[in-house]
Protein backbone atom coordinates (compact mmCIF):
# COMPACT_ATOMS: atom_id res chain seq x y z
CA UNK A 1 0.00 0.00 0.00
CA UNK A 2 2.94 2.05 0.96
CA UNK A 3 4.28 1.98 -2.80
CA UNK A 4 2.93 5.27 -3.76
CA UNK A 5 5.36 7.86 -2.65
CA UNK A 6 4.35 10.68 0.10
CA UNK A 7 3.45 13.40 -1.77
CA UNK A 8 0.86 11.69 -4.16
CA UNK A 9 -0.56 10.13 -1.38
CA UNK A 10 -1.30 13.69 0.03
CA UNK A 11 -2.50 14.95 -3.34
CA UNK A 12 -5.08 12.25 -3.38
CA UNK A 13 -6.22 12.87 0.84
CA UNK A 14 -6.21 16.60 -0.04
CA UNK A 15 -8.40 16.14 -3.51
CA UNK A 16 -10.35 12.50 -1.85
CA UNK A 17 -12.68 15.19 -0.29
CA UNK A 18 -13.46 13.00 2.17
CA UNK A 19 -11.14 14.47 4.59
CA UNK A 20 -11.19 17.80 6.22
CA UNK A 21 -7.90 19.35 4.66
CA UNK A 22 -10.10 21.42 2.13
CA UNK A 23 -11.99 23.06 4.64
CA UNK A 24 -8.59 24.11 6.59
CA UNK A 25 -7.53 27.34 5.11
CA UNK A 26 -11.57 28.72 5.61
CA UNK A 27 -11.10 27.55 9.61
CA UNK A 28 -7.84 29.27 9.87
CA UNK A 29 -8.94 32.75 8.07
CA UNK A 30 -12.50 32.50 10.19
CA UNK A 31 -10.91 31.67 13.64
CA UNK A 32 -8.42 34.38 13.31
CA UNK A 33 -10.46 37.12 11.50
CA UNK A 34 -14.12 36.48 12.98
CA UNK A 35 -13.65 34.16 15.92
CA UNK A 36 -10.79 35.93 17.77
CA UNK A 37 -11.75 39.64 17.52
CA UNK A 38 -14.96 38.09 19.13
CA UNK A 39 -12.85 37.30 21.71
CA UNK A 40 -10.91 40.62 21.83
CA UNK A 41 -13.93 42.43 21.68
CA UNK A 42 -15.49 40.83 24.54
CA UNK A 43 -11.69 41.06 26.80
CA UNK A 44 -12.22 45.10 25.75
CA UNK A 45 -15.86 45.26 27.33
CA UNK A 46 -14.65 44.27 30.01
CA UNK A 47 -11.52 46.34 30.58
CA UNK A 48 -9.77 49.68 30.26
CA UNK A 49 -7.57 50.49 27.49
CA UNK A 50 -5.36 53.35 26.79
CA UNK A 51 -5.70 54.24 22.70
CA UNK A 52 -3.04 55.91 21.16
CA UNK A 53 -2.86 56.69 17.20
CA UNK A 54 -5.10 54.18 16.23
CA UNK A 55 -3.15 51.10 18.57
CA UNK A 56 -4.04 49.97 21.81
CA UNK A 57 -0.98 50.79 23.74
CA UNK A 58 -2.43 49.39 27.03
CA UNK A 59 -5.58 46.58 28.24
CA UNK A 60 -6.34 46.47 32.19
CA UNK A 61 -9.09 44.18 33.38
CA UNK A 62 -12.06 46.57 34.58
CA UNK A 63 -15.46 46.86 34.84
CA UNK A 64 -15.93 50.33 35.04
CA UNK A 65 -16.93 51.23 31.83
CA UNK A 66 -19.68 47.99 31.72
CA UNK A 67 -21.10 49.61 35.13
CA UNK A 68 -21.35 52.97 33.63
CA UNK A 69 -22.71 51.83 30.87
CA UNK A 70 -25.14 49.66 32.39
CA UNK A 71 -26.32 52.52 34.84
CA UNK A 72 -26.28 55.34 31.99
CA UNK A 73 -30.44 56.72 31.85
CA UNK A 74 -29.19 57.65 27.74
CA UNK A 75 -28.10 53.58 27.68
CA UNK A 76 -31.39 52.73 28.91
CA UNK A 77 -33.48 55.28 26.42
CA UNK A 78 -31.16 53.92 23.08
CA UNK A 79 -31.62 50.59 23.96
CA UNK A 80 -35.09 50.33 24.47
CA UNK A 81 -35.90 52.73 21.07
CA UNK A 82 -33.65 50.23 19.47
CA UNK A 83 -35.61 47.49 20.25
CA UNK A 84 -39.15 48.78 20.28
CA UNK A 85 -37.76 49.95 16.62
CA UNK A 86 -36.88 46.80 15.38
CA UNK A 87 -39.96 44.89 17.25
CA UNK A 88 -42.13 47.59 15.49
CA UNK A 89 -40.13 47.18 11.92
CA UNK A 90 -40.67 42.81 12.64
CA UNK A 91 -44.22 43.12 12.78
CA UNK A 92 -44.75 45.47 9.61
CA UNK A 93 -42.68 43.22 7.90
CA UNK A 94 -44.83 39.93 9.01
CA UNK A 95 -47.86 42.06 7.85
CA UNK A 96 -46.40 42.78 4.40
CA UNK A 97 -44.53 40.10 4.02
CA UNK A 98 -47.13 37.40 4.54
CA UNK A 99 -49.32 38.53 1.83
CA UNK A 100 -46.82 38.68 -0.78
CA UNK A 101 -45.97 35.19 -0.22
CA UNK A 102 -49.60 34.09 -0.30
CA UNK A 103 -49.92 35.95 -3.46
CA UNK A 104 -47.08 33.99 -4.42
CA UNK A 105 -48.89 30.68 -3.29
CA UNK A 106 -51.89 30.92 -5.47
CA UNK A 107 -50.37 33.10 -8.04
CA UNK A 108 -49.25 31.77 -11.50
CA UNK A 109 -45.64 31.33 -12.90
CA UNK A 110 -45.95 34.52 -13.93
CA UNK A 111 -46.59 36.33 -10.42
CA UNK A 112 -44.07 33.81 -9.46
CA UNK A 113 -41.67 35.55 -11.19
CA UNK A 114 -42.78 38.91 -10.87
CA UNK A 115 -42.34 38.44 -6.59
CA UNK A 116 -39.06 36.73 -7.03
CA UNK A 117 -37.51 39.57 -9.13
CA UNK A 118 -39.12 42.45 -7.06
CA UNK A 119 -37.52 41.00 -3.62
CA UNK A 120 -34.19 39.75 -4.51
CA UNK A 121 -33.43 43.30 -6.61
CA UNK A 122 -33.49 45.48 -3.63
CA UNK A 123 -31.53 42.90 -1.46
CA UNK A 124 -28.70 42.98 -4.07
CA UNK A 125 -29.16 47.21 -4.30
CA UNK A 126 -27.23 49.50 -1.95
CA UNK A 127 -28.71 50.21 1.69
CA UNK A 128 -27.53 53.77 1.39
CA UNK A 129 -29.15 54.02 -2.22
CA UNK A 130 -32.79 52.61 -1.33
CA UNK A 131 -32.78 54.70 2.27
CA UNK A 132 -31.43 57.83 0.01
CA UNK A 133 -34.90 56.94 -2.08
CA UNK A 134 -36.77 57.61 0.79
CA UNK A 135 -35.32 61.16 1.26
CA UNK A 136 -36.73 62.04 -2.15
CA UNK A 137 -40.13 60.41 -1.21
CA UNK A 138 -40.31 61.99 1.96
CA UNK A 139 -38.25 65.45 1.87
CA UNK A 140 -39.88 68.94 2.35
CA UNK A 141 -40.15 68.79 -1.45
CA UNK A 142 -40.38 65.33 -1.83
CA UNK A 143 -42.83 63.16 -3.84
CA UNK A 144 -45.20 62.68 -1.06
CA UNK A 145 -45.79 66.86 0.00
CA UNK A 146 -45.38 67.37 -3.82
CA UNK A 147 -48.55 65.34 -4.56
CA UNK A 148 -50.18 66.71 -1.59
CA UNK A 149 -49.66 70.21 -2.44
CA UNK A 150 -50.54 69.79 -6.61
CA UNK A 151 -53.82 68.51 -4.90
CA UNK A 152 -54.56 71.34 -3.02
CA UNK A 153 -54.74 69.14 0.43
CA UNK A 154 -51.96 70.80 2.33
CA UNK A 155 -50.61 74.23 1.78
CA UNK A 156 -46.69 73.87 3.41
CA UNK A 157 -44.91 70.85 3.44
CA UNK A 158 -45.65 68.30 5.93
CA UNK A 159 -42.34 67.44 7.75
CA UNK A 160 -42.04 63.48 8.02
CA UNK A 161 -38.25 63.50 7.38
CA UNK A 162 -36.35 63.43 10.33
CA UNK A 163 -39.21 62.46 12.45
CA UNK A 164 -39.56 58.48 14.12
CA UNK A 165 -42.32 57.91 11.46
CA UNK A 166 -39.78 58.66 8.49
CA UNK A 167 -37.89 55.54 10.22
CA UNK A 168 -40.00 53.31 10.55
CA UNK A 169 -41.56 53.57 6.80
CA UNK A 170 -37.86 53.33 6.05
CA UNK A 171 -36.94 50.29 8.37
CA UNK A 172 -39.96 48.65 6.90
CA UNK A 173 -39.38 49.12 3.19
CA UNK A 174 -36.11 48.24 3.37
CA UNK A 175 -36.18 44.57 5.41
CA UNK A 176 -39.54 43.40 3.78
CA UNK A 177 -37.47 41.43 0.96
CA UNK A 178 -35.36 39.59 3.92
CA UNK A 179 -38.74 38.52 5.22
CA UNK A 180 -40.18 37.37 2.25
CA UNK A 181 -37.68 35.53 0.92
CA UNK A 182 -37.68 32.32 4.11
CA UNK A 183 -41.69 32.83 3.58
CA UNK A 184 -41.85 32.17 -0.13
CA UNK A 185 -39.03 29.27 0.70
CA UNK A 186 -41.55 27.29 2.60
CA UNK A 187 -44.63 28.23 0.12
CA UNK A 188 -42.16 26.97 -3.21
CA UNK A 189 -42.43 23.55 -0.97
CA UNK A 190 -46.18 23.83 0.38
CA UNK A 191 -48.24 20.48 -1.20
CA UNK A 192 -50.77 22.22 -2.70
CA UNK A 193 -52.70 19.29 -2.46
CA UNK A 194 -53.30 20.13 1.04
CA UNK A 195 -55.61 22.89 0.44
CA UNK A 196 -57.52 20.99 -2.12
CA UNK A 197 -58.14 18.69 0.57
CA UNK A 198 -58.82 21.29 2.70
CA UNK A 199 -61.17 22.91 -0.08
CA UNK A 200 -62.95 19.21 -0.18
CA UNK A 201 -63.41 18.81 3.17
CA UNK A 202 -65.50 22.40 3.30
CA UNK A 203 -63.41 25.08 4.42
CA UNK A 204 -63.67 28.24 3.00
CA UNK A 205 -60.45 30.11 1.23
CA UNK A 206 -59.70 31.78 4.47
CA UNK A 207 -60.55 28.97 6.45
CA UNK A 208 -57.82 26.48 4.59
CA UNK A 209 -54.96 29.69 4.81
CA UNK A 210 -55.92 29.55 8.99
CA UNK A 211 -55.91 26.30 9.39
CA UNK A 212 -53.89 24.72 7.30
CA UNK A 213 -51.10 27.51 5.33
CA UNK A 214 -50.35 29.79 8.40
CA UNK A 215 -49.43 26.50 10.34
CA UNK A 216 -47.19 25.06 8.05
CA UNK A 217 -45.18 28.64 7.53
CA UNK A 218 -44.24 29.23 11.18
CA UNK A 219 -40.90 27.87 10.12
CA UNK A 220 -40.31 30.61 7.67
CA UNK A 221 -41.99 33.35 10.03
CA UNK A 222 -39.34 32.77 12.67
CA UNK A 223 -36.63 32.51 10.31
CA UNK A 224 -37.53 35.81 8.44
CA UNK A 225 -38.69 37.69 12.30
CA UNK A 226 -35.15 37.05 13.22
CA UNK A 227 -33.45 37.91 10.00
CA UNK A 228 -35.14 41.27 10.38
CA UNK A 229 -35.28 41.87 14.05
CA UNK A 230 -31.10 40.99 13.60
CA UNK A 231 -30.95 43.38 10.76
CA UNK A 232 -32.97 46.30 12.02
CA UNK A 233 -31.89 45.99 15.82
CA UNK A 234 -28.68 46.90 13.76
CA UNK A 235 -28.35 48.90 11.28
CA UNK A 236 -27.08 52.43 11.52
CA UNK A 237 -28.27 53.80 7.81
CA UNK A 238 -31.70 54.28 7.90
CA UNK A 239 -31.43 56.15 11.43
CA UNK A 240 -28.64 58.26 10.72
CA UNK A 241 -30.15 59.02 6.93
CA UNK A 242 -34.07 59.37 7.93
CA UNK A 243 -33.60 60.02 11.74
CA UNK A 244 -31.99 63.55 11.12
CA UNK A 245 -28.65 62.80 12.49
CA UNK A 246 -30.95 62.80 16.32
CA UNK A 247 -31.86 60.24 15.90
CA UNK A 248 -29.90 57.85 18.43
CA UNK A 249 -30.39 54.07 18.00
CA UNK A 250 -27.72 51.19 19.81
CA UNK A 251 -25.67 51.03 16.09
CA UNK A 252 -25.80 54.91 15.57
CA UNK A 253 -24.04 55.14 19.09
CA UNK A 254 -21.67 52.26 18.39
CA UNK A 255 -20.65 54.26 15.20
CA UNK A 256 -20.29 57.66 17.08
CA UNK A 257 -17.85 56.13 19.91
CA UNK A 258 -16.30 54.13 17.70
CA UNK A 259 -15.01 56.47 14.91
CA UNK A 260 -16.14 60.16 15.93
CA UNK A 261 -15.49 60.31 19.76
CA UNK A 262 -12.72 57.74 19.45
CA UNK A 263 -13.93 55.98 22.96
CA UNK A 264 -13.39 52.75 21.99
CA UNK A 265 -14.03 52.01 25.88
CA UNK A 266 -17.58 52.60 25.68
CA UNK A 267 -18.08 51.48 22.04
CA UNK A 268 -16.87 47.95 22.90
CA UNK A 269 -19.24 47.97 25.72
CA UNK A 270 -22.12 49.35 23.65
CA UNK A 271 -21.20 46.73 20.91
CA UNK A 272 -20.96 43.69 23.96
CA UNK A 273 -24.25 44.94 25.23
CA UNK A 274 -26.15 45.17 21.36
CA UNK A 275 -24.56 41.18 20.62
CA UNK A 276 -26.23 40.47 24.14
CA UNK A 277 -29.64 41.68 23.70
CA UNK A 278 -29.90 40.54 20.14
CA UNK A 279 -29.17 37.05 21.39
CA UNK A 280 -31.80 37.12 24.02
CA UNK A 281 -34.53 38.71 21.62
CA UNK A 282 -33.47 35.71 19.49
CA UNK A 283 -33.71 32.73 21.76
CA UNK A 284 -37.32 34.43 22.42
CA UNK A 285 -38.08 34.52 18.80
CA UNK A 286 -36.58 30.74 18.22
CA UNK A 287 -38.45 29.96 21.32
CA UNK A 288 -42.05 31.15 20.23
CA UNK A 289 -41.64 29.52 17.26
CA UNK A 290 -40.76 26.60 19.11
CA UNK A 291 -44.41 26.87 21.02
CA UNK A 292 -46.62 27.60 17.28
CA UNK A 293 -44.44 24.64 16.00
CA UNK A 294 -46.22 22.79 18.65
CA UNK A 295 -49.68 24.21 18.26
CA UNK A 296 -49.16 23.77 14.24
CA UNK A 297 -48.88 19.64 15.53
CA UNK A 298 -51.91 19.89 17.42
CA UNK A 299 -53.67 21.15 14.61
CA UNK A 300 -52.56 18.72 12.53
CA UNK A 301 -53.77 16.02 14.78
CA UNK B 1 -75.34 32.21 -9.06
CA UNK B 2 -76.25 33.69 -5.82
CA UNK B 3 -73.34 34.59 -2.87
CA UNK B 4 -74.52 33.57 0.63
CA UNK B 5 -72.96 35.80 3.01
CA UNK B 6 -70.01 33.52 3.76
CA UNK B 7 -69.04 33.44 0.19
CA UNK B 8 -68.85 36.77 -0.03
CA UNK B 9 -66.80 37.41 3.70
CA UNK B 10 -64.24 35.03 2.29
CA UNK B 11 -63.77 36.25 -1.08
CA UNK B 12 -63.47 39.73 0.78
CA UNK B 13 -60.85 38.56 3.18
CA UNK B 14 -58.58 36.92 0.20
CA UNK B 15 -59.15 40.35 -1.57
CA UNK B 16 -58.24 41.94 1.08
CA UNK B 17 -55.05 39.59 1.55
CA UNK B 18 -54.11 40.28 -2.24
CA UNK B 19 -54.52 43.57 -2.33
CA UNK B 20 -52.29 43.95 1.10
CA UNK B 21 -49.67 42.18 -1.13
CA UNK B 22 -50.01 44.50 -4.34
CA UNK B 23 -49.46 47.50 -1.75
CA UNK B 24 -46.06 45.90 -0.44
CA UNK B 25 -44.49 44.61 -3.66
CA UNK B 26 -45.60 48.16 -5.00
CA UNK B 27 -43.10 49.83 -1.99
CA UNK B 28 -40.61 47.50 -3.25
CA UNK B 29 -40.49 49.21 -6.47
CA UNK B 30 -41.76 52.70 -6.54
CA UNK B 31 -38.94 53.97 -4.34
CA UNK B 32 -36.25 52.83 -6.98
CA UNK B 33 -38.35 54.04 -9.97
CA UNK B 34 -38.70 57.27 -8.58
CA UNK B 35 -35.09 58.12 -7.82
CA UNK B 36 -34.37 56.53 -11.21
CA UNK B 37 -36.83 59.51 -12.54
CA UNK B 38 -35.49 62.46 -10.11
CA UNK B 39 -32.08 61.60 -11.64
CA UNK B 40 -32.71 63.60 -14.97
CA UNK B 41 -34.12 66.46 -13.60
CA UNK B 42 -32.89 69.50 -14.75
CA UNK B 43 -32.87 71.63 -11.42
CA UNK B 44 -29.97 71.45 -9.06
CA UNK B 45 -31.86 70.35 -6.28
CA UNK B 46 -34.40 67.43 -5.56
CA UNK B 47 -38.14 68.58 -6.22
CA UNK B 48 -40.98 66.44 -7.22
CA UNK B 49 -42.71 66.62 -10.02
CA UNK B 50 -39.32 67.01 -12.43
CA UNK B 51 -38.84 69.95 -14.17
CA UNK B 52 -36.90 68.39 -17.17
CA UNK B 53 -34.98 65.89 -19.19
CA UNK B 54 -31.05 65.78 -18.41
CA UNK B 55 -28.21 63.25 -19.01
CA UNK B 56 -25.82 65.83 -17.33
CA UNK B 57 -25.96 64.44 -13.90
CA UNK B 58 -24.01 60.86 -15.30
CA UNK B 59 -21.99 63.17 -16.96
CA UNK B 60 -21.19 64.44 -13.53
CA UNK B 61 -20.95 61.57 -11.39
CA UNK B 62 -18.11 60.40 -14.08
CA UNK B 63 -16.13 64.01 -13.66
CA UNK B 64 -15.79 63.23 -10.11
CA UNK B 65 -12.27 62.28 -8.97
CA UNK B 66 -13.74 61.81 -5.35
CA UNK B 67 -16.54 59.40 -6.99
CA UNK B 68 -14.80 57.31 -9.69
CA UNK B 69 -12.04 56.99 -7.22
CA UNK B 70 -14.41 55.02 -4.42
CA UNK B 71 -16.32 53.25 -7.41
CA UNK B 72 -12.62 51.69 -8.44
CA UNK B 73 -11.66 51.09 -4.37
CA UNK B 74 -15.14 49.43 -4.53
CA UNK B 75 -14.81 47.24 -7.60
CA UNK B 76 -11.17 45.92 -6.05
CA UNK B 77 -12.61 45.76 -2.85
CA UNK B 78 -15.64 43.57 -4.52
CA UNK B 79 -12.60 41.70 -6.48
CA UNK B 80 -10.51 40.79 -4.10
CA UNK B 81 -13.70 39.77 -2.11
CA UNK B 82 -14.65 37.15 -4.47
CA UNK B 83 -11.64 35.76 -5.30
CA UNK B 84 -11.10 35.07 -1.49
CA UNK B 85 -14.49 33.35 -0.95
CA UNK B 86 -13.57 30.78 -4.23
CA UNK B 87 -10.53 29.96 -2.80
CA UNK B 88 -11.20 29.09 0.50
CA UNK B 89 -15.43 28.58 0.30
CA UNK B 90 -15.32 26.25 -2.69
CA UNK B 91 -12.72 23.69 -1.11
CA UNK B 92 -14.56 24.20 1.90
CA UNK B 93 -17.97 23.58 0.75
CA UNK B 94 -16.34 19.94 -0.73
CA UNK B 95 -15.47 19.22 2.67
CA UNK B 96 -18.76 19.83 3.97
CA UNK B 97 -20.41 17.60 1.55
CA UNK B 98 -18.20 15.07 0.97
CA UNK B 99 -16.18 14.78 4.09
CA UNK B 100 -16.72 11.82 6.18
CA UNK B 101 -14.82 12.84 9.22
CA UNK B 102 -16.19 13.81 12.50
CA UNK B 103 -17.85 17.16 12.55
CA UNK B 104 -18.46 17.96 9.06
CA UNK B 105 -22.14 19.10 10.39
CA UNK B 106 -20.02 21.08 12.98
CA UNK B 107 -17.89 22.56 10.07
CA UNK B 108 -20.92 23.70 8.45
CA UNK B 109 -22.25 25.38 11.19
CA UNK B 110 -18.94 26.88 12.13
CA UNK B 111 -18.78 28.68 8.61
CA UNK B 112 -21.99 30.23 8.79
CA UNK B 113 -21.74 31.75 12.27
CA UNK B 114 -19.45 34.79 11.27
CA UNK B 115 -22.77 35.78 8.97
CA UNK B 116 -24.96 35.43 11.47
CA UNK B 117 -23.27 38.19 13.59
CA UNK B 118 -24.38 41.36 13.01
CA UNK B 119 -22.07 43.40 10.83
CA UNK B 120 -21.44 46.66 12.76
CA UNK B 121 -20.43 44.05 15.77
CA UNK B 122 -17.87 42.16 13.52
CA UNK B 123 -16.70 45.26 12.01
CA UNK B 124 -15.87 46.88 15.49
CA UNK B 125 -14.54 43.17 16.40
CA UNK B 126 -11.79 43.01 12.98
CA UNK B 127 -10.78 47.03 14.16
CA UNK B 128 -10.45 46.27 17.34
CA UNK B 129 -7.94 43.27 17.22
CA UNK B 130 -6.31 44.99 14.43
CA UNK B 131 -5.83 47.95 16.80
CA UNK B 132 -4.31 45.30 19.45
CA UNK B 133 -1.89 44.24 16.63
CA UNK B 134 -0.73 47.75 15.33
CA UNK B 135 -2.62 47.18 11.69
CA UNK B 136 -4.62 49.70 11.51
CA UNK B 137 -7.80 50.17 8.74
CA UNK B 138 -6.96 49.61 5.07
CA UNK B 139 -8.55 47.94 1.94
CA UNK B 140 -6.94 45.04 2.93
CA UNK B 141 -8.28 44.80 6.61
CA UNK B 142 -11.81 45.36 4.82
CA UNK B 143 -11.20 42.88 2.39
CA UNK B 144 -10.92 40.41 4.33
CA UNK B 145 -12.94 40.92 7.03
CA UNK B 146 -15.89 41.09 4.34
CA UNK B 147 -14.66 37.89 3.04
CA UNK B 148 -14.76 36.41 6.36
CA UNK B 149 -18.43 38.06 6.92
CA UNK B 150 -19.97 37.22 2.70
CA UNK B 151 -17.94 33.21 3.13
CA UNK B 152 -21.18 31.82 4.25
CA UNK B 153 -23.01 32.99 0.58
CA UNK B 154 -20.46 30.87 -1.23
CA UNK B 155 -20.17 27.99 1.44
CA UNK B 156 -24.33 27.44 0.71
CA UNK B 157 -24.88 27.96 -2.54
CA UNK B 158 -22.24 25.75 -4.06
CA UNK B 159 -23.33 23.20 -0.57
CA UNK B 160 -26.64 23.13 -2.10
CA UNK B 161 -25.06 22.70 -5.92
CA UNK B 162 -23.05 19.96 -4.96
CA UNK B 163 -25.83 17.98 -2.45
CA UNK B 164 -27.77 17.56 -5.93
CA UNK B 165 -24.84 16.35 -8.21
CA UNK B 166 -25.05 12.83 -8.87
CA UNK B 167 -21.70 10.80 -6.92
CA UNK B 168 -22.02 8.50 -9.97
CA UNK B 169 -20.37 10.63 -12.66
CA UNK B 170 -17.16 11.10 -10.25
CA UNK B 171 -17.45 7.37 -9.72
CA UNK B 172 -17.41 6.71 -13.66
CA UNK B 173 -14.78 9.26 -13.82
CA UNK B 174 -12.75 7.58 -11.68
CA UNK B 175 -13.63 4.25 -12.64
CA UNK B 176 -11.91 5.14 -16.47
CA UNK B 177 -8.69 5.66 -14.77
CA UNK B 178 -9.01 9.61 -14.39
CA UNK B 179 -6.99 10.94 -11.28
CA UNK B 180 -9.06 12.51 -8.88
CA UNK B 181 -7.40 16.18 -9.49
CA UNK B 182 -8.46 15.13 -13.17
CA UNK B 183 -12.24 13.93 -11.86
CA UNK B 184 -12.15 17.64 -10.11
CA UNK B 185 -11.09 19.67 -13.07
CA UNK B 186 -12.67 18.02 -16.02
CA UNK B 187 -16.03 16.75 -13.89
CA UNK B 188 -17.25 18.26 -10.42
CA UNK B 189 -15.65 21.73 -11.05
CA UNK B 190 -17.26 22.71 -14.57
CA UNK B 191 -20.92 21.24 -12.40
CA UNK B 192 -20.00 23.70 -9.37
CA UNK B 193 -19.48 26.67 -11.71
CA UNK B 194 -23.36 28.12 -12.11
CA UNK B 195 -23.19 28.05 -8.48
CA UNK B 196 -19.55 29.74 -8.23
CA UNK B 197 -21.28 31.86 -10.11
CA UNK B 198 -23.94 33.20 -8.43
CA UNK B 199 -21.87 33.04 -5.02
CA UNK B 200 -19.42 35.40 -6.72
CA UNK B 201 -22.31 37.41 -8.08
CA UNK B 202 -23.70 37.64 -4.17
CA UNK B 203 -19.89 38.24 -2.60
CA UNK B 204 -18.93 40.91 -5.21
CA UNK B 205 -21.75 43.14 -4.39
CA UNK B 206 -21.11 42.59 -0.30
CA UNK B 207 -18.18 43.82 -1.23
CA UNK B 208 -19.02 46.71 -3.48
CA UNK B 209 -22.12 47.90 -1.10
CA UNK B 210 -21.13 46.95 2.35
CA UNK B 211 -21.28 50.01 4.64
CA UNK B 212 -21.90 47.99 8.17
CA UNK B 213 -18.12 46.24 7.90
CA UNK B 214 -16.87 48.87 6.16
CA UNK B 215 -17.07 51.88 7.96
CA UNK B 216 -14.62 50.37 10.64
CA UNK B 217 -12.41 48.46 8.37
CA UNK B 218 -11.76 50.86 5.36
CA UNK B 219 -8.17 52.43 4.47
CA UNK B 220 -8.70 55.86 5.08
CA UNK B 221 -6.98 56.97 1.72
CA UNK B 222 -9.04 54.02 0.46
CA UNK B 223 -12.13 55.28 0.78
CA UNK B 224 -14.73 53.24 -0.62
CA UNK B 225 -17.78 53.95 -2.53
CA UNK B 226 -20.40 53.68 0.51
CA UNK B 227 -18.69 55.85 2.42
CA UNK B 228 -18.74 58.47 -0.03
CA UNK B 229 -22.21 57.66 -0.60
CA UNK B 230 -23.31 58.21 3.06
CA UNK B 231 -21.35 61.61 3.48
CA UNK B 232 -22.44 63.13 0.18
CA UNK B 233 -26.27 61.69 0.81
CA UNK B 234 -26.00 63.41 4.17
CA UNK B 235 -24.82 66.82 2.94
CA UNK B 236 -25.80 67.07 -0.69
CA UNK B 237 -29.34 67.72 -2.18
CA UNK B 238 -28.75 67.44 -6.11
CA UNK B 239 -30.02 64.93 -8.19
CA UNK B 240 -26.26 64.40 -8.62
CA UNK B 241 -26.79 61.97 -5.43
CA UNK B 242 -29.78 59.78 -7.58
CA UNK B 243 -27.86 59.51 -10.80
CA UNK B 244 -25.04 57.64 -8.69
CA UNK B 245 -28.08 55.58 -6.97
CA UNK B 246 -29.47 55.12 -10.46
CA UNK B 247 -26.22 53.46 -11.63
CA UNK B 248 -26.00 51.71 -8.46
CA UNK B 249 -29.53 50.39 -9.17
CA UNK B 250 -28.20 49.40 -12.73
CA UNK B 251 -25.69 47.37 -11.23
CA UNK B 252 -28.40 45.77 -8.80
CA UNK B 253 -29.78 44.54 -12.06
CA UNK B 254 -27.50 43.37 -14.00
CA UNK B 255 -26.53 40.96 -10.79
CA UNK B 256 -29.78 39.90 -10.75
CA UNK B 257 -29.85 38.83 -14.73
CA UNK B 258 -26.91 36.87 -13.69
CA UNK B 259 -28.24 35.31 -10.82
CA UNK B 260 -31.04 34.19 -13.01
CA UNK B 261 -29.02 32.88 -15.61
CA UNK B 262 -26.60 30.95 -13.59
CA UNK B 263 -28.88 29.33 -10.73
CA UNK B 264 -32.48 30.54 -11.53
CA UNK B 265 -33.64 33.26 -8.92
CA UNK B 266 -35.92 30.54 -7.37
CA UNK B 267 -32.70 28.80 -5.82
CA UNK B 268 -31.87 31.73 -3.80
CA UNK B 269 -33.51 30.60 -1.07
CA UNK B 270 -30.67 27.58 -0.51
Amino acid sequence: MNSKPLHIRLFDEVFSGTGIWPAVPAIIVLTVVAVIPFGVLLSLGFSDIVVSRGVIVSQELSLRHLATALADPLYHTTFQRSITLALTTTFFCTLLGFPVAYLFLIGGPWVRRIILVLTIAPILTSGIVRTYAWIVILGGRGVVNGVLMDLGLISAPLRIINTPWAVVIGMVQIHLPIMILPLIAVMSRHDRRLDEASANLGASRLGTLRHVILPLSVPGLGTGASLVFTLSYTTFVVPQLLGGGNYLNAATMIYEQVVYSLEWSKGAVTAMILMATCLIVLALFAWMTHLATGWTRVAQR
Amino acid sequence: MRLDRAEIMDRLGVGVIVALAIFALALLLLPAVIVVVMSFDTRGYISFPPAGFTLDWYRKVFEQPVLTTAMWTSIKVGLYVTAICILLGVPTALACVRGDFRGATALSVFVLVPHMVPGIVLGVAVLFSGALLGIGPSIWLQSIALSCYVMAVMVRTVMARLQKLDPLLEQASANLGASRWQTFRTITFPLLLPAIMAGAVFTFIEGFDNLSVTIFTHGYRDRPLPIELLAIVQNTNSPLVAAVSSVQILLAMLALAAISLTIGLDRVNE
